[in-house]
């Protein structure tokens, strides 16, 4: 149900960009924390896509990691253990831990959203 | 003769095009929108986050109790269903509209604009879009609201800014609710706070109970700042 209006959301900019050429393939960002799961939106995308010319588009998932800033010194840091690790603890403890600039405070810059990348279209024109 | 194609195959060319938006681009030129309408009306709006339960609608009584004698107050409540809310709002003194997601599980600009076409915001000095009781996606949907306040209830756990940082970290206020349930829970106001401010240090905190009535004097108090603070379209 939650990924429906993100599907609709991603369906109607990526039509805007493709400006009537067909899609052929849909690339997305989804934040490693950004509470969407990709085959909610493949059922989704399947039913609303029905008849546009986004209709059979392949849409390729890439996980965007999480990024933490320190407010401090500015430098960004990602999480341990790689994209496939259990987000929640490793976050925890990584917002814990702090910046080793020894200013505590990080904040989370990346891997909350869910972004249109990029479309693969038919060149239709000229 | 025409040539059999698989679907695999390319009728013709095919091009690539960057495009690096996100999903919920065009929410954000609406919302933007109506931030731009908010701020020629001299409007403060607060756009109200928090799991079921944790106390919105309870809050935004309070709110309008303390404050509806000397403030213009008006209220846009979301609900999957029901007008439940818009009820006890109105019972508590403020107008408002409600919208009823039928199921959605967020409010986005569009339906808010939709709203307002009920709601006459002359004279207004605060707007509250009560939004549907979800910790995920209401923080990522803009609705051109000037400030997020996320509510959280000590009964829910002290873990929850951990568990659904999006919330926390779009916020710029949280507010702590059902303090008085502290002595019978086995986590603490203080915890939830720290792990609320480990993931956005930024975060004004307000520690309330609306049932008791404590802390409501600290929150209203930055509300009514709020709202003095806010410019006003020109007089005349």
């Amino acid at each position: 149900m939650h990924e429906e209006p993100y599907t609709q959301a991603l369906l109607d900019l990526a039509l805007r960009e493709a400006g009537g050429r067909r899609i052929v393939a849909i690339r997305l960002g989804v934040g490693q924390f950004s509470a969407i799961v990709a085959g909610a939106v493949e059922v989704f995308f399947r039913h609303l896509s029905a008849g546009t010319p986004a209709q059979g588009a392949r849409l390729v998932f890439e996980t965007v990691p999480l990024e933490l800033t320190c407010t401090a010194c500015g430098r960004t840091s990602g999480l341990d253990g790689g994209p496939d690790a259990p987000v929640r603890p490793a976050l925890a403890a990584a917002l814990r831990r702090g910046c080793p600039c020894g200013g505590a405070r990080l904040t989370i810059t990346g891997g909350l959203g869910f972004d249109l990348l990029g479309l693969t279209v038919e060149g239709g024109d000229s | 003769m025409r040539q059999r194609r698989g679907p695999w195959e390319p009728r013709q060319a095919m091009e690539i095009i960057e495009i690096r938006k996100s999903i919920t681009a065009a929410n954000d030129i609406r919302a933007d929108a109506l931030r731009r309408r908010f701020a020629r009306q001299g409007l403060v709006v607060l756009n109200l986050i928090a799991s079921p339960g944790a106390g919105k609608t309870a809050l935004l009584e309070q709110t309008i109790q303390r404050l509806g004698a000397t403030l213009a107050i008006k209220v846009v409540e979301g609900d999957p269903y029901t007008p439940l809310d818009s009820e006890r709002v109105t019972r508590a003194g403020a107008e408002n509209v409600q919208i009823n997601t039928e199921g959605g599980c967020h409010l986005d600009a569009h339906m808010v604009e939709q709203a307002l076409v009920r709601l006459n915001l002359a004279q207004t000095d605060l707007l509250v879009i009560e939004n549907v009781g979800n910790l995920l996606c209401p923080a990522a949907w803009d609705l051109g609201q000037d400030l997020t306040v996320v509510v959280a209830s000590l009964t829910e756990g002290a873990d929850k800014p951990l568990k659904y940082p999006e919330a926390f970290t779009r916020a710029q206020v949280l507010v702590i609710n059902k303090i008085d349930l502290e002595p019978y829970l086995p986590v603490t106001v203080a915890e939830l706070r720290a792990n609320a401010l480990t993931v956005n240090p930024e975060l004004a905190v307000f520690e309330v109970s609306c049932l008791r009535g404590d802390g409501l004097d600290a929150w209203c108090r930055w509300v009514r700042e709020r709202v003095a603070a806010k410019p006003r379209p020109g007089a005349g």
